[in-house]
């Protein structure tokens, strides 16, 4: 099985470094064919040590080498296949696996087609290294390759201004959390006296709960920075200026999950405090409902969508909070899969449409892109979480974890933020894919994607309506590992209202979308109309003005207190120096008229020091004379 | 009231000031000379009344060294000054100022 | 030949140079290059031939000078300074070969040849009078290579560099001769051995005195706040070629001076400094890091970035536990690479454009990918990305600071912010966008002289970055020693409670290796 491990590693690392080879020749089109298959060796790797753990198989472990040894301190590079880890890399290669042939079509007439790929395969490369590892360090290790190569496929298109600086805001944004991480990191190991997971977690259950709430909450703001919570959430969005399959791969499906990947590695942990489970779970509902409200009215289709993945990653939050971790990585999948395939629908738009973004300009797509509006349509269900596909068993469980653990204010507002998500998704389809053909005023004639594209993104269609299926074997196989919570109301009655409930709620929502974008006429907005004029609607077209903040209130003053502090550099304390020196110069300059060689000058000099020399001794005597005196007056005085 | 050795120190401080200031003033080479000369004069004064007051002759044989060292030293130096006159025709000390550093 | 190796690895460069007197203007280049070759392969064997599982020193050398009073020419090395004299070796040589269109090539080599003999000179003296000649000399050269080679304002800098250093190192000689003269006080014999004085127990308040007064020659040497300013000038005025030892080797000699005199020698007055001297290193991190965004010439950013960066070394010197330690002097050597690549990758602009400000690139990852992508790769690991070699040095100095004090440490660690705000922006201004200077359009990708000197320097950033155990293990022996004499001679009870036991840790150490 070892052999499995390392292949499934290090594949992708092999097709990077292969694609890097060409990334200064032109476009080879079987870089991206070797690279595909390379991560796909992967997959089948993946596969093989699933079938392994659900076969009830041991779990593998391997310590390739060792990485830093001194003092105490010990770490290897380990690497560990469990129930939990082999999850996430099934999501990972599979997914990657799609995006890789996906961006063969995509990235067809891009110059940086092999430069792409050594990215993207590299960012594979380090999604599982922070899922396999076996310890803390080697976690940072992927997540910061991961926070790496985001920037530099955010950045891909690095002759675009907006592209570069969106780039620069991720990596930056993530490094404020990865401090968080780090002393997290730090914190387990002084307490526990190792990084490795199997030692450092059994050595928690001893500590002081305070220790142990500070380690849960830096560990978490580092989970926060990776996973866009607010308030560390803005590069998300901003995040959509890469290549969508990026988009798709990275900013949906896995490296934004990280965060949620580390709770649940944690679990023991936040299993011992639970006051920190549940301000992640609060944070999580309120991240849910913020960013959904931000994508009601946005007017960008990629943003939507992101906005969508940040509500998402709140709902994860909110079950792995609430300590049900196996519902938190089983949603963690089932949205990696018709999330990614919503992005790359909305790729195949993309490309049709000549890079336009805007909904409003589109409409009647539905006619062109016969399969391209099927496959969003059905992610957009199953994230809209409709029965039977992946998104109601995954939703559900976590709305009834919520009600089952009393958190009811939880539970509500996750409820309401899924009639919005309902809301804004089919919002979005209605206005791509129906109504009037907008796209006409703009002269775009667009066209369906390549077939193997499409053949391509199948897999994740099938997955996100079946992916609900395999909840009963998922949840055998990663009990063995994750606390077995299960959530059962205890009336019956209680839950088929609630299910059905929540259907009905989320079905209206659809409808709604629906009357409002694909059955009456749509415009273009220009600004005119009542409602965006309104105070909500330019609060969440701007973001709550929080990106606006950020610009005034951090970066501004920032650019401006450096550029300050460099005066201060030249003009305190350079100039203290120089003023230093200036003190010998100046005393040589003006004293050398003494040496005016003028005998004159010369016989008042040595006057002057001979009284100075003679009163001198005049005190020094009279002080020796009378020290008793002096002393007792000095006494006296209190000196 | 006696003449006692009081009246002659504050004699002798008092020529000393004088030759300060004149060392201190005169810009002529010359006059230079006459001050030095007073201040050597008013250590003599100081030498031989404190040598009678303690009856001891060493004092006044001090001031006769000084003398004579104090006229061999004039000698030189009005050397000095003739030449100096002869190659500047002056004698006055801000000119001479080769040695400026 | 090996029982006299380090005499070899001073005095042939120096010898070697004074024959380049008699070498001819063509062939000094290819003569220069193969002397510092040689050196660099004799650096090498003395790894080899280091024995990493001893602590102390190795290929020691004694030879009476002024036995009077004490004076002897000694050297040794251990594993805390034998990297950074390979690191000097290397760097003196991939400079000489990628030296460019220098006016008096001859005497620039020369010169080079000479430094290199003072810098191995300092690393590996173990004699106070020899360390301080050396470290003297060391200032002579370096003089030559700003004031002669240097910029429009080459010789204030050079002045300034002269001056500055010169100043603290006198004070630092006036440390010296006191701690010599104490321990005629305690034995009755007069001796400036390194391994003599440390084994004198000072009483705290002479020890607190003492540490003040090594302190301020270590300090502009780093430079650490508010003395860095001669920094600046110094980079911005020098050649490529001088900017690279200067931030390669140089500025380690003041860490490396903290390891070797102040921590075991002055253990108490140590604990006694250290949140002083942590709150001086933050600053400096963050402060000099702010000052490298609000610059517009890239090699001030260089310059800057390199105070910020000795600040976390400084950190991890002051842990006074052996991960800190360990970790600073691994970053002393990361740094010492990163740093100087970075110097070269400006040099190579330089020699294009003969200009410096970010305003005038802008795009240059379209005409010149090879350069952006090793510019990238060094801008990373001077961000402190894993598995480059920076990110060791600086994870485990961190690491080791954070058992003193966490909130220093994460104070510190925004280190790995700021850093990263002012390399992105610098990189975004240079490489990133469309080309907007016509002169940049047709500007020559890297070329093979400039190729064999930055290839070995990204092999080294990558290797030592997955595999740093050749490195750190020598290091981790020395300082494990280092770490227990301190503990053994402080006589503060917050001393000792400061400062761990090592011969305790040990047993678990391998305790918990065989649990694996």
């Amino acid at each position: 099985m070892e052999l499995y491990l390392y292949i499934a590693l290090f594949a992708p690392l092999v097709s990077s470094m292969f694609s890097a080879l060409f990334t200064n020749t032109p476009k080879k089109q079987f870089v991206g064919i070797v690279a595909s298959l390379l991560i796909f060796t992967a997959f089948g790797s993946s596969t093989i040590l699933l079938s392994h753990i659900l076969g009830g198989g041991d779990i593998v472990h391997v310590e390739m080498m060792t990485w830093m040894a001194t003092g105490n301190l010990y770490i290897p590079f380990g690497f560990v296949v469990d129930q939990v880890s082999v999850t996430m890399m099934m999501v990972v290669t599979l997914v990657s696996t799609i995006v890789h042939i996906y961006s063969i079509g995509y990235m067809d007439h891009d110059k940086g087609f092999n430069r792409f790929f050594a990215w993207l395969s590299a960012f594979v490369f380090s999604m599982m290294i922070l899922v396999m590892s076996d310890n803390f360090a080697g976690l940072f290790i992927g997540w910061e390759g991961v926070g790496l190569c985001s920037w530099g496929l955010i950045g891909f298109w690095f002759h675009k201004e907006v592209a570069t600086w969106a780039a620069n805001e991720a990596f930056i944004m993530n490094r404020i959390a990865d401090l968080a991480m780090l002393i997290g990191i730090f914190l387990v190991y002084w307490n526990t006296g190792s990084l490795q997971y199997d030692i450092a977690f059994p050595a928690m259950a001893t500590l002081d709960p305070s220790t142990l709430t500070w380690m849960g909450i830096f560990l978490f703001i580092g989970a926060m920075g990776k996973s866009a919570q607010f308030p560390l959430h803005t590069w998300l969005a901003d995040a959509m200026e890469g290549p969508t399959p990026v988009s798709a791969l990275i900013h949906a499906a896995t490296m934004v999950t990280a965060g949620v990947y580390l709770v649940i590695r944690s679990n023991e942990l936040y299993d011992l405090i639970p006051n920190v489970g549940l301000f992640i779970a609060s944070l999580g509902a309120f991240v849910a409902l913020f960013a959904a409200s931000m994508a009601l009215v946005n007017r960008d289709m990629k943003r939507i969508i992101a906005y969508s993945t940040l509500s998402q990653l709140g709902y994860m939050f909110v079950a792995a909070g609430l300590g049900a971790y196996w519902v938190a990585l089983f949603h963690l999948m089932a949205h990696a899969f018709f999330k990614a395939l919503l992005f790359l629908g909305a790729g195949n738009v993309m490309h049709a449409m000549h890079d336009e973004l805007d909904p409003f300009k589109m409409g009647g797509l539905y006619k062109k892109m016969k399969w391209t509006a099927i496959m969003m349509t059905i992610a957009s269900i199953a994230l809209a979480g409709i029965f039977p596909l992946a998104g109601f068993f995954s939703k559900d469980a976590i709305l009834e974890a919520a009600f089952v653990e009393h958190h009811f204010i939880i539970y509500s507002v996750i409820l309401f933020t899924a009639g919005l998500t309902a809301f804004y998704s089919f919002r979005l389809v209605a206005m791509i894919f129906h109504g009037e053909e907008r796209y006409k005023l703009f002269g775009i004639d667009p066209h369906e994607a390549y077939k193997f594209m499409l053949v391509g993104m199948s897999p994740l269609l099938i997955l996100a309506i079946i992916a609900g299926a395999l909840k009963g074997t998922y949840f055998e196989m990663i009990t063995g590992l994750l606390p077995n919570t299960e959530y059962h109301l205890h009336s019956e009655l209680t839950y088929w209202i609630m299910t059905i409930g929540t259907q009905v709620f989320v079905a209206l929502a659809i409808m709604y979308a629906y009357k409002k974008y694909a059955f009456s006429p749509v415009s273009v907005p220009d600004g005119t109309s009542k409602m965006e004029n309104s105070f909500m609607y330019k609060l969440l077209l701007n973001q709550y003005y929080i990106p606006y903040a950020y610009e005034e209130y951090i970066v501004k003053p920032y650019n401006e207190l450096s550029a300050a502090l460099w005066k201060v550099d030249q003009n305190v304390v350079d100039a203290s120096v120089d003023g230093i020196a200036n003190i010998f110069y100046k005393t040589g300059e003006n004293t050398r008229h003494m040496q005016s060689g003028n005998l004159s000058t010369m016989l008042k000099w040595m006057v002057a020091g001979t009284v100075a020399l003679l009163s001198l001794a005049v005190v020094f005597g009279l002080a020796a004379r009378y020290s008793g005196e002096i002393r007792t007056i000095l006494s006296g005085l209190g000196v | 009231m006696e003449i006692g050795l009081n009246h002659y120190l504050v004699l002798s401080t008092i020529l000393f000031a004088i030759g300060l200031v004149g060392i201190m003033r005169r810009k002529n080479l010359l006059l230079l000379f006459f001050a030095t000369e007073i201040l050597l004069n008013a250590v003599n004064i100081a030498f031989a009344a404190i040598s009678h007051y303690y009856g001891d002759l060493t004092g006044q044989m001090f001031a006769f060294f000084v003398i004579a060292i104090a006229a061999s030293e004039l000698a030189v130096g009005l050397g000095l000054l003739i030449v100096w006159y002869k190659r500047h025709g002056n004698i006055d000390l801000d000119t001479m100022t080769s040695m400026r550093g | 030949m090996l029982d006299h190796i380090l005499s070899i690895l001073i005095f042939f460069p120096a010898l070697a140079g004074v024959m380049g007197f008699m070498i001819n203007k063509e062939s000094m280049r290819a003569y220069g290059v193969s002397v510092a070759f040689i050196e660099f392969a004799l650096s090498l064997w003395l790894w080899f031939a280091f024995d990493n599982n001893i602590s102390g020193m190795q290929f020691m050398e004694h030879l009476p000078l002024i036995p009077s009073f004490g004076i002897n020419y000694i050297l040794g090395v251990d594993g805390i300074s034998l990297f950074i004299i390979i690191l000097a070796a290397f760097f003196t040589m991939i400079g000489i070969a990628s030296l460019t269109d220098t006016k008096d090539v001859k005497n620039m080599i020369i010169t080079l040849l000479f430094l290199q003999m003072t810098m191995i000179g300092v690393f590996s003296a173990l004699d106070g009078i020899v360390f301080y000649v050396f470290w003297e000399l060391s200032l002579v050269p370096m003089l030559y290579i700003i004031g002669a080679w240097g910029g429009p304002l080459r010789i204030y800098a050079s002045v300034k560099f002269f001056l500055y250093t010169f100043a603290g190192s006198l004070v630092m000689l006036v440390g010296m001769l006191f701690m010599a003269y104490f321990f005629y006080q305690a034995t009755g014999v007069w001796s400036f051995a390194i391994l003599d004085w440390y084994r004198l127990i000072l009483p705290e308040s002479f020890q607190l005195w003492l540490f003040a007064a090594f302190f301020v020659g270590f300090a502009i040497k780093v430079p650490m706040f508010p003395f860095h300013t001669w920094l600046p000038y110094a980079h911005g005025q020098a050649p490529t070629i001088g900017s690279v030892i200067l931030a390669a080797i140089l500025l380690k000699m003041g860490t490396y001076a903290f390891i070797r005199f102040s921590l075991p020698l002055f253990p108490d007055a140590s604990v006694y400094f250290m949140y002083p001297i942590a709150v001086i290193s933050i600053i400096m991190i963050i402060y000099t890091a702010m000052v490298a965004y609000a610059q517009k010439d890239v090699k001030q950013v260089v310059a800057y970035s390199s105070v910020s960066h000795m600040g976390v070394i400084i950190l991890g010197t002051f842990a006074l536990n052996v991960e800190g330690i360990s970790g600073s002097v691994f970053l002393m050597i990361a740094h010492g690479v990163v740093s100087g690549a970075l110097f070269l990758l400006v040099g190579v602009i330089y020699d294009r454009r003969h200009t410096k400000l970010m305003s005038e690139f802008g795009g240059l990852a379209h005409v010149m990918p090879k350069y952006a992508t090793i510019f990238g790769i060094m801008m990373m690991a001077s961000v402190g990305m894993p598995l480059t070699i920076n990110f060791v040095g600086e994870f485990l100095s961190l690491l080791g600071f954070y058992q003193q004090s966490h909130i220093l440490t994460l104070l510190a660690g925004i280190a790995i912010v700021v850093g990263a705000i002012y390399m992105l922006s610098a990189y975004k201004k240079m490489f990133f966008g469309e080309v907007t200077k016509e002169e940049n359009r047709n500007l020559p990708d890297v070329n093979k002289r400039e190729l064999i000197a930055l290839i070995p320097l990204v092999l080294i950033t990558i290797w030592l970055g997955i595999y740093p155990k050749p490195v750190l293990g020598p290091i981790n022996n020395s300082v494990e020693s280092v770490v227990q004499l301190m503990h053994n001679k402080a006589t503060s009870e917050e001393a000792k409670m400061r400062i761990p036991n090592v011969s305790g840790v040990v047993i678990s150490k391998t305790a918990t290796k065989e649990a694996h």
